[in-house]
């Protein structure tokens, strides 16, 4: 085999080694930009946590309106995945699967939570779940005030969170190749068993990894749910009802351990991604 | 039995286009076509994960179009295994199978029951496909669709494969279909090839008919062999004659002795014995005016019946006590041997020329 001339390698190595001076400066740049944008994200948040995270930590076994609210987010969070997980995964696998008309309205209908503001979001919802509404009114016939009620509460969250849930869970099952499901439906399965013993398994990282991001989401929502119900209070309405009632000082601790609970769906996450491929 | 009527399916973009033929009950189908000619889609309908938008899908008689894949009683074997990968070995053998012990059965026969508790990330891809195919077996299948399950093999590990396939179909007379896209990959000829280009069937019939005669020049390129013969393999290794040691012993095969009409020939192959096909590429025989003294020791003698000039090899073709064997001849060897229809030659070949499948 002949060997490439080595003259003809030469302008192209001088080239990967000329203007050093521009590389280092370009570095350089990239190192300061990337320094400065994760100053920008965890400034606040370590100010945060070192100004009330310790006063929170310890306010939650004084402060039994903080405790309450805090169990309530949590309650409500988990009851809204519960039903996205439960109502959204049998579109998300049609989504994955399945080439139908309508597939891209719907799809454009499920971004349409993630884009308008989340007020906007819960005023909408107030239009049809509110107590003066044909549906709020045949809600209340049968015992379930949405408005001002943790039902409510539940119902912000499913609106704002579950396309974040469809969405995730949509690239979970088009990661599992459909032949796995051939396969089993010829070794016997039918469609729901072998999505059961075959895709779910499968896919439950991802699952789970959606469900996770849905909770976290829930957690974190403030703008919808402050329009649908304002008492009883999530942990962020409970974080702004102190700031425009007392001050900073009184809003910290709630702020503070806020930041504390979305570190555990962030640690879910982590664990669930494993050792994430870096980059070639 | 797998028939098929004239069968319309859509996959995506692809289109099967009025499907039409039959693998009798217990046959051995080999649907060939290049890449993109719509085989796996074909499979995959008779399968039932793609629905048929027209026709009928027959197995066994019975006329299950419109069955769910768990209704048919079939299996599939991909190119690439498909294991669970949630599952150990054992369980994917399990995973369908009519019963414990017919999954041990046959994992013991495909030498996988050794892999029992490993998972699949750590097998091989001899291990991974010898494990999908006893997995589809475990469920003692009516009808066996086999997707390229050898093309990405080792050839030890392929011969390995075919091997106990071919011995397990021999006994169970399952039907089967598989597709390639490569003739010398088909590995197990049977009772009708079918060739499948664009999503149209272009030709179909007896597999030496198919590969003798091809319909159109498109499928002569694709096929690429002139030579093909039915016939019946038998092992020799016991009475082996003196030349496979001296002349190929190189070789761990065994001996063959290959029957096609009046004709007996040698050959090397790890075949079961039984009914098969030979091929041997045109290139590969030579023509004499006498037999040649040398390692050659298939040589027949046989009266020239077609010359057909083709660039720089002539197509010859001899009848041998019958049988036509076709020999591409360089256009001096034709001067030299004044090679015209009629006269009396001898075509001559190695046992290593004849490929068994």
């Amino acid at each position: 085999m002949a060997l490439p001339d080595p003259s003809r390698l030469e302008p192209s190595t001088a080239r990967q080694s000329s203007n050093p001076i521009p590389r280092a400066i370009a570095t350089i740049a990239v190192a300061i930009l990337t320094s400065l944008f994760l100053l920008f994200i965890l400034a606040p948040v370590v100010g945060l946590v070192s100004a009330g995270g310790a006063h929170g930590l310890s306010s939650l076994a004084s402060d039994a309106e903080l405790r309450a609210s805090l169990l309530l987010t949590v309650g409500t969070a988990t009851m809204a995945t519960f039903l996205g997980v439960l109502g959204a995964t049998p579109l998300a696998y049609l989504l994955a699967r399945r080439a139908f008309r309508g597939r891209a309205i719907v799809s454009a209908l499920l971004d349409l939570p993630l884009v308008i503001p989340h007020p906007v979001a819960g005023i909408a919802l107030l239009l049809v779940l509110g107590r003066n509404t044909p549906l709020g009114v045949a809600l209340l016939a049968v015992g379930l005030r949405v408005a001002n009620s943790p039902t409510g509460i539940v119902c912000a969250m499913l609106f704002v969170s579950a396309p974040l849930y469809v969405s995730a869970a949509r690239e979970a099952f088009a990661r599992v190749d459909p032949r796995y499901e051939t396969v089993a439906r010829t070794l016997g399965d039918d469609a729901w068993r072998a999505f059961r013993r075959v895709t779910l398994p499968l896919s439950a990282r991802g699952l789970t990894a959606a469900a996770v991001v849905m909770w976290a989401r829930s957690v974190s929502e403030f703008g919808a749910i402050v329009i649908l119900t304002y008492n009883p209070k999530v942990a962020s309405v409970l974080a702004y009802d102190r700031f425009t009632s007392y001050g900073l000082s009184e809003t910290l601790p709630v702020a503070a351990v806020l930041v504390l609970l979305a570190l555990i769906p962030l640690a879910a996450l982590r664990a669930l991604r494993g050792g994430e491929p870096l980059p070639r | 039995m797998i028939a098929l009527e004239r069968v319309n399916a859509r996959a995506g973009g692809f289109r099967l286009t009025d499907v039409t033929f039959a693998v009798p009950q217990g046959g051995y189908g080999v649907v060939i076509g290049p890449a993109g000619s719509g085989k796996t889609t074909l499979l995959e309908t008779i399968a039932g994960t793609i629905r048929a938008t027209s026709g009928r899908v027959m197995l066994g008689g019975d006329d299950l179009t419109h069955a769910p894949p768990e209704r048919r009683r079939l299996g599939i074997v991909y190119q690439h295994a498909y294991l669970f990968p949630h599952l150990d070995v054992r369980k994917n053998i399990e995973y369908g199978a009519v019963s414990t012990a017919a999954a041990a059965e046959v994992a013991e026969r495909f030498g996988v029951h050794v892999l029992g508790d490993r998972r699949v990330e750590s097998l091989s891809g001899g291990e991974r496909q010898l494990v999908a195919i006893a997995r589809t077996l475990a469920r003692q299948p009516e009808v066996l669709l086999l997707d390229e399950p050898f093309s990405a093999l080792d050839p030890r590990t392929r011969n390995t494969a075919r091997r106990l396939l071919r011995t397990i179909y021999f006994e169970r007379r399952f039907t089967v279909l598989q597709v390639t896209h490569d003739f010398s990959e088909a590995g197990l000829l049977g009772d009708i090839a079918i060739m499948l280009d664009r999503g149209r069937v272009v030709q179909q019939g007896d597999p030496e008919q198919v590969f003798r005669k091809p319909a159109s020049p498109y499928i002569a390129d694709f096929l690429g062999a002139e030579n093909v013969f039915a016939g019946v393999a038998q092992p020799i290794r016991a009475e082996a004659p003196d030349w496979i040691d001296a002349a190929e012993s190189e070789f761990t095969q065994n001996a063959v002795a290959f029957t096609t009409g009046a004709l007996t020939f040698y050959a090397l192959g790890d075949v079961v014995p039984g009914p098969t096909h030979a091929v041997i590429r045109a290139e590969e025989i030579s023509l004499s005016a006498e037999p040649a003294m040398s390692s050659v020791q298939n040589q027949f003698r046989g009266t020239i019946v077609e010359i057909v000039p083709g660039g720089a090899l002539t197509r010859v073709t001899v009848d041998a006590g019958g049988t036509p064997i076709v020999a591409a001849v360089t256009s001096r060897s034709m001067r030299e041997l004044g090679l015209s229809v009629g006269v009396s030659v001898v075509a001559g070949f190695k046992a290593t020329a004849v490929h068994l499948c």
